[in-house]
């Protein structure tokens, strides 16, 4: 498996040093001078030229590319043009946030997600089943910036339990209790998702109840719930473990809406402002991390793949 | 018993989950805002949300009162010579620093030097200035190579204005806005962290030494009530609604005009409207295109709109707009109503002639709009079809800002943009004033008007001639003003000394909660 995972990893290099030409490129062939967005509406086309100038971007793109390429080899994502910090500070500000909201709706994924789903496979056709699915249904088609505000006006403004946006980080003010303002966010993110994963754990479940092994563990006269939980389950969950990574993955990447609607200082939200404030160093780092994130995530399911399934064999 | 242990964890847990911000105590202001500012160097930045946070921290020599006429702040006094060329400035003793400097006139000419040579607004001034020096320890002597009228209002307005900073943060400052860690000013609140897209956070100055005199506008005694202002970008205006109702914020800015009547209504939060209106632009091309010299064709586009049709559709309630031709609002001194009988003709027949005679075939003309503004946008789809009832053949393009900015500066791209201006004290801070900005209206009768403009001293004889080049903008059509807009933000009802409504930008010296 070691050998395995240091030959995927290897892999990582040309991908990522593609996926920064593409990134660069893209980045700077859309229209749009950062300059000119710091300086203002009132700036002049000359001025806007000579900060432009001052920051380098008058230079051939190439030449700028090779410059950002050999900073990042030595660990420099930049300085953001916009907050006049590291590159990799911005990130990790962001981070925080949308690991922490990734985890939580995870959590509540898994608290909703997969008994719900169990429940619906194991009395499938029954009036549990139905209420379980149409409910899944409800929640994956409700819009998260709907479901958002109507969670603020209720537990926020109307009941006042939690607060409506914002997330200081855990070192500030109130440290780990902060997280109460990830709650309804991350209830929020959760509905839908959770919903997918009842549906797939569902099918998953009884696609493999067909299969001659768990009809011979019936036929040995196992209990209905040891025959679902370990023979039917157990190998349901490799298809579910491909959706639980690329979910987290999307989490971290996707949660712009939700981020926006609480107001939350996450990854998503950072990518979206910093493209349109035309903060190439900021949206470079943001989506080669990302790059990296997918790399790793598909990486890791591919290692539990084995660990869930016997019959797959690294190589 | 375990179970109970549980359940007690579960409790706590719970309580503790559930304390809200009110965790925060009443010394922090949380003012939500619209989004984070590029920067707060303000001689550089002419961004509005830039201002608002950074007037706290930096001053300049002078301020507005709350009719807009400049007073002191960094400065007690001033002579001005005979002949109106020579202004000798005296500066107040003792003033502090963050850094807990005293400030003195090498700081004070330091800062000028550089915003004259990279300020935004320094040249309008500079231009005229022949030379600056420090002529006392507490005194900075101006010569100017003419006389020129607006040199106090210019210094008062601290937006893209004249900040003072230590000798030591200007040397070697050049057009890029300086760091944070160089935001070092005399104001009542010091810089203390820019979390990105967190908050921007401002602590108390104890050193901080207030002008004298009762608080007027922005002049008078600035008494800090708050330890913390804490501005936070929330880019939802639903969340920012949401979070002053709830008690999350105590302050929060730009709402839009359909939420007026319900938030006006709720006890709950109080409305602000915003003293000085915004004012939405379409620039015309003067430098290239179709629309290059030919007054004719710019005055049909003009005639074609109908701007209360616009307003109505873009902002909404009655209480937050006017029809306006006088790019001065009602009150101001500066508000005339010369050449205001075309503002808003809305005749398409004639607008339809008079392209005719201008030599206008059909060809297409190119109108660019941003959706970052909806406002602009909502504007735009209205002309357009008023423009198009008139025969005008317009290609309306749709951008976002950074692009549109981009495309803006390019002669060859455009005929029409939108864009609006913020409310300022004096006409000559208007873009369509700047020869330089997109647009490029540099005629000679503009010339000549503007000259006699700056030169004059005396406010009469500015009013008049200033009238006059408002009357030119409608004859020669460099851009069109679309109307008034009174913005308006909301406040949490538990703070006191906001007033009935703001200047130009928030201030949140001598308010407490």
């Amino acid at each position: 498996m070691l050998a395995y995972t240091a030959k995927r990893l290897l892999t990582l290099i040309p991908t990522l040093l593609a996926a920064s030409i593409l990134v660069f490129l893209f980045v700077h062939l859309i229209p749009g001078d950062p300059a000119a967005i710091l300086l203002g509406d009132t700036a002049t086309p000359e001025e806007v030229a000579q900060l432009s100038a001052e920051m380098g971007f008058d230079r051939p793109l190439y030449v700028q590319y090779f410059i950002w390429l050999g900073n990042v080899l030595q660990g420099d994502l930049g300085t953001s043009i916009f907050f006049r910090q590291p590159v990799l500070s911005v990130i990790g500000s962001g981070a925080e946030t949308s690991i922490l909201l990734a985890s939580m709706t995870m959590i509540w994924i898994i608290l909703i997600g997969l008994p719900i789903g169990i429940l619906s496979a194991t009395k499938q056709g029954t009036w549990i089943d139905q209420i379980t699915s149409s409910g899944a249904m409800l929640a994956a088609s409700i819009p998260t910036f709907w479901l958002g505000l109507y969670l603020i006006m209720i537990f926020s403004v109307t009941l006042g339990w939690f607060p409506s946006s914002g997330f200081p980080s855990l070192s500030d003010h109130g440290g780990i209790t902060n997280l109460r303002y990830l709650l309804l966010p991350s209830l929020t993110l959760a509905a839908p998702n959770a919903a997918l994963i009842v549906r797939l754990v569902r099918a998953s479940m009884l696609d493999v109840s067909r299969e001659d092994h768990v009809r011979t563990a019936r036929a040995k006269g196992l209990h209905p719930t040891r025959v679902a939980i370990k023979h039917i389950f157990r190998n349901a969950l490799i298809a579910v473990a491909a959706a639980f990574g690329f979910t987290f993955a999307a989490l971290i990447s996707e949660a712009v809406v939700t981020e926006t609607v609480f107001s939350l200082p996450g990854i998503g939200r950072l990518v979206v402002q910093s493209i349109l404030r035309r903060d190439y160093p900021v949206i470079q780092g943001v989506i080669l991390v990302i790059v990296v994130l997918y790399m790793v995530v598909n990486l890791a399911v591919d290692l539990a793949y084995a660990r869930l399934d016997p019959r797959v064999s690294l190589k | 018993m375990k179970l109970k242990i549980w359940m007690k964890s579960a409790l706590a847990v719970g309580a503790l989950m559930t304390l809200t911000s009110g965790a925060y105590a009443d010394g922090m202001l949380r003012y939500a805002t619209v989004g984070e500012p590029p920067s707060l160097d303000q001689q550089v930045v002419t961004s509005d949300l830039a201002t608002t946070i950074a007037h706290h921290m930096f001053e300049g020599l002078y301020t507005f009162n709350a009719s807009n006429a400049p007073v002191p702040l960094l400065a007690s006094g001033e002579t001005v010579s005979a002949d109106g060329k020579t202004i000798v400035i005296a500066l107040r003793e003792g003033v502090k620093f963050h850094n807990g400097q005293a400030m003195t006139s090498a700081d004070v000419l330091a800062s000028l030097q550089r915003w004259g040579e990279f300020g935004s607004r320094g040249s309008l001034i500079f231009d005229h200035v022949d030379s600056v020096e420090a002529s006392g320890d507490y005194e900075i002597t101006i010569n100017l190579k003419e006389p020129f009228g607006p040199w106090k209002n210019l210094m008062a307005f601290i937006n893209g204005g004249p900040a003072i900073y230590p000798a030591s943060v200007m040397e070697g400052a050049t057009k890029e806005p300086i760091s944070p860690d160089q935001y070092i000013g005399t104001g009542p609140y010091k810089f203390n962290e820019w979390e990105a897209n967190r908050y921007v956070e401002l602590v108390r100055f104890d050193g901080y030494i207030s002008p004298e005199g009762a608080a007027d506008g922005y002049g008078g005694e600035r008494a800090t009530n708050f330890d913390t202002l804490r501005f936070i970008p929330v880019s939802d205006v639903g969340t920012r609604v949401a979070g002053v109702r709830a008690g999350d914020y105590d302050y929060a800015e730009s709402i839009p005009g359909d939420l007026f009547a319900d938030l006006d209504a709720d006890t709950g939060v109080k409305t602000m409207l915003n003293g000085g209106p915004i004012f939405g632009l379409v620039f015309l091309n003067s430098s290239d295109g179709p629309l290059k010299e030919n007054f004719a064709l710019r005055r049909a586009i003009q005639t074609a709109i109908d701007k209360t049709p616009a307003l109505q559709v873009a902002i909404g309630p009655e209480g937050l707009w006017r029809a306006n031709g006088s790019f001065a609002p009602e009150g101001s001194v500066w508000a005339t109503k010369a050449g205001t009988e075309n503002y808003s003709r809305g005749d398409a027949e004639a607008a339809k002639a008079m392209a005719a005679e201008a030599g206008y075939d059909g060809q297409p003309i190119k109108f660019m709009v941003s959706t970052n503004y909806p406002f602009h946008y909502d504007s735009a789809i209205v002309y357009t079809k008023q423009l198009a009832q008139a025969g005008f053949n317009i290609d309306l393009q749709v951008y976002d800002w950074a692009t549109l900015i981009e495309k803006r500066a390019q002669p060859d791209q455009w005929d029409l943009f939108f864009t609006h201006h913020g409310f300022v004290p004096d006409p000559i801070l208007i873009s369509v004033m700047n020869d330089n900005y997109p647009g490029w209206w540099a005629t000679p009768e503009k010339k000549a008007l503007k000259d006699r403009f700056t030169a004059s001293s005396d406010p009469s004889e500015r009013q008049k001639i200033w009238a006059e080049l408002q009357a030119l903008i409608y004859e020669q059509v460099p851009t069109m003003k679309t109307g008034d807009v009174y913005t308006y933000n909301i406040a949490s009802p538990k703070l006191k000394g906001l007033g009935k409504q703001t200047l130009i930008w928030p201030s949140f010296w001598n308010v407490s909660k």
